[in-house]
């Protein structure tokens, strides 16, 4: 019992350290913008595709199951667009959206430091007097910052599209119901747009971290992608709780 | 010229990659159900005691603070209709039938999943698999085989577990936000809430297992390379189990109709 409080309290401890120091340098904006725009670049190229495919699913499950509900229950699909596309904004889009990056980003950041770290060239970094942190996690970062927002909000669009075409091809509803915005508050697109950038600093830091803290032998690249996708979405699912918390006045009016 | 080329290439090179990836998925799932009759029980107890019980305390908090955001999430649209009644009901509808069973799945696939690729991968990597070849052990038997229900089966408990957390999160959220007594949103889940509908998450989340199961040994038995091999193949494994959960979740609500 004491060693594991010992071990989250030294977790805790070195985790804080990377997160102070990524923003600082970050601040301090001490990084090659073309090592960033290459890291952003092949976040969203490697992301895009992913995010469609799981995104418009997610969009077709939604709208078939809110519209078998909307059928029983009140036998009227007028609202189904408007409600499919408020929750969509301020909850569904950002938390399963991040979800999904997590599995992909996060999974792929650990993946790469910890492979870095088991072969040594992140202690062959060190040697050359270049430090690992400002090299390889800040431009993931800054590249996170911008790309997870961008695309959430590109997970939005293809779950509404598909919701879209769910509703006309079962439910015979037209399409126009799916561009009306009359439910749509500024709060709920102010709650969304948080949810997303606070996501986007989240995800990057903490697969970082547990590439970084990869331990020797193949097992150890395996395990730190293992932590970084499941620590990612405990992070996700309970900031997400924090934001609806904190946030309840501006969404619910 | 070459430049169309190259790009007709890459695509006919991804079309055979995906092409032989859903071919070698299918072919490990019927050779997974030939071999289930003869796989090795001490294996299936020990994969399901890590699978299962190892995972509960994480599914369950997740579950927790998701049953709490639903509460959230439902509150504005029951207190603009004055029907305070009707939260427990859309608090928790959703959440065991839909997105209970979608996050778990997820979760499970990021812990267990990841896990069972890197563990195989290690295996293959380090020629254990040949190793038990060699001994005329048939690795379905002892490896892919026990897992497999062991996932499937675990996948359905753990989302018992995350379905108590869901509904507890979203008791003590409705206590804290609305003012609902927990006695009372019991009281009212009960009348509006449904057997099928948690038969239909539980279902749901079985043919996630089933997926998830397929998914991970498929690619810890594909893995080459070394250490780095293995993190690529667990890479693969979670993206490519996270499709499988939203295609299989797609299947299932067309084909039971919500």
């Amino acid at each position: 019992m004491n060693a594991v409080i010992r071990r989250i309290a030294r977790e805790s401890r070195d985790f804080t350290a990377l997160v102070i120091q990524a923003y600082v340098l970050l601040f301090r904006l001490r990084m090659r913008r073309a090592v960033v725009v290459r890291q952003a670049f092949e976040l969203g190229n490697r992301s895009v595709v992913f995010i469609a495919t799981t995104m418009s699913f997610i969009g077709l499950i939604m709208v078939l199951q809110s519209g078998y509900q909307a059928g029983r229950l009140i036998g009227d699909y007028s609202l189904l667009g408007p409600g499919y596309i408020q929750l969509l904004v301020r909850e569904f889009a950002p938390t399963i959206g991040a979800m999904m990056l997590a599995t992909r980003i996060g999974a792929g950041i650990a993946a790469e430091l910890g492979s870095m770290t088991v072969t040594e060239q992140i202690d062959a970094l060190r040697l050359c007097g270049a430090e690992p942190v400002e090299e390889l996690v800040v431009p993931r970062l800054a590249a996170c910052l911008v790309m997870v927002p961008a695309l959430i909000i590109l997970a939005g669009l293809f779950a509404e599209i598909a919701g879209m075409f769910a509703a006309r091809l079962v439910f015979n509803v037209p399409f126009a119901t799916f561009f009306e915005l009359r439910l749509l508050t500024s709060g709920d697109v102010i709650v969304g747009a948080v949810k997303a950038m606070l996501f986007g600093a989240v995800i990057p830091l903490v697969s970082a971290f547990a590439g970084l803290s990869a331990t020797r032998g193949s097992e150890g690249v395996g395990q730190a992608t293992t932590r970084a996708v499941i620590h990612t979405s405990i992070s996700i699912i309970f900031l997400d709780f924090a934001v609806n918390v904190l946030l309840y006045p501006v969404y619910a009016r | 010229m070459s430049g169309i080329r190259g790009i007709v290439a890459a695509v006919g090179r991804t079309a055979l990659q995906f092409a032989a990836d859903l071919g070698g998925l299918a072919i490990l799932f019927l050779r997974v159900l030939r071999t289930i009759p003869r796989l090795d029980i001490y294996e299936l107890i020990r994969a399901a005691e890590r699978f299962g019980w190892q995972s509960a305390p994480i599914i369950g908090l997740t579950a927790f603070f998701t049953g709490g955001i639903m509460v959230m999430q439902s509150l504005p649209y029951v207190e603009q209709l004055q029907a305070m009644r009707l939260l427990p009901w859309a608090a928790s509808f959703a959440t065991l039938r839909e997105v209970g069973p979608v996050l778990i799945g997820l979760m499970f696939s990021g812990r267990v999943g990841s896990n069972n690729t890197a563990e195989l991968g290690t295996m293959v990597v380090t020629e254990q698999v040949d190793a038990l070849r060699l001994l005329a052990i048939d690795p379905y038997d002892l490896l892919i085989a026990p897992r497999f229900v062991a996932m499937v089966a675990m996948m359905v408990c753990l989302t018992i577990v995350g379905d108590a957390g869901a509904v507890i999160g979203a008791m003590v959220t409705a206590r804290a936000m609305a003012g609902m007594e927990m006695f009372q949103f019991i009281q009212l889940m009960r009348e509006q809430i449904h057997l099928a509908d948690l038969a239909s998450g539980l279902v749901k989340s079985g043919f996630f297992g089933a997926g998830i199961a397929v998914v991970s040994c498929y690619y810890g038995l594909a893995t080459s390379g070394g250490a780095v091999g293995v993190g690529r193949a667990v890479n693969a494994s979670v993206v490519a189990s996270a499709v499988s959960i939203v295609v299989i979740d797609f299947a299932v609500t067309a084909v039971m109709g919500g």
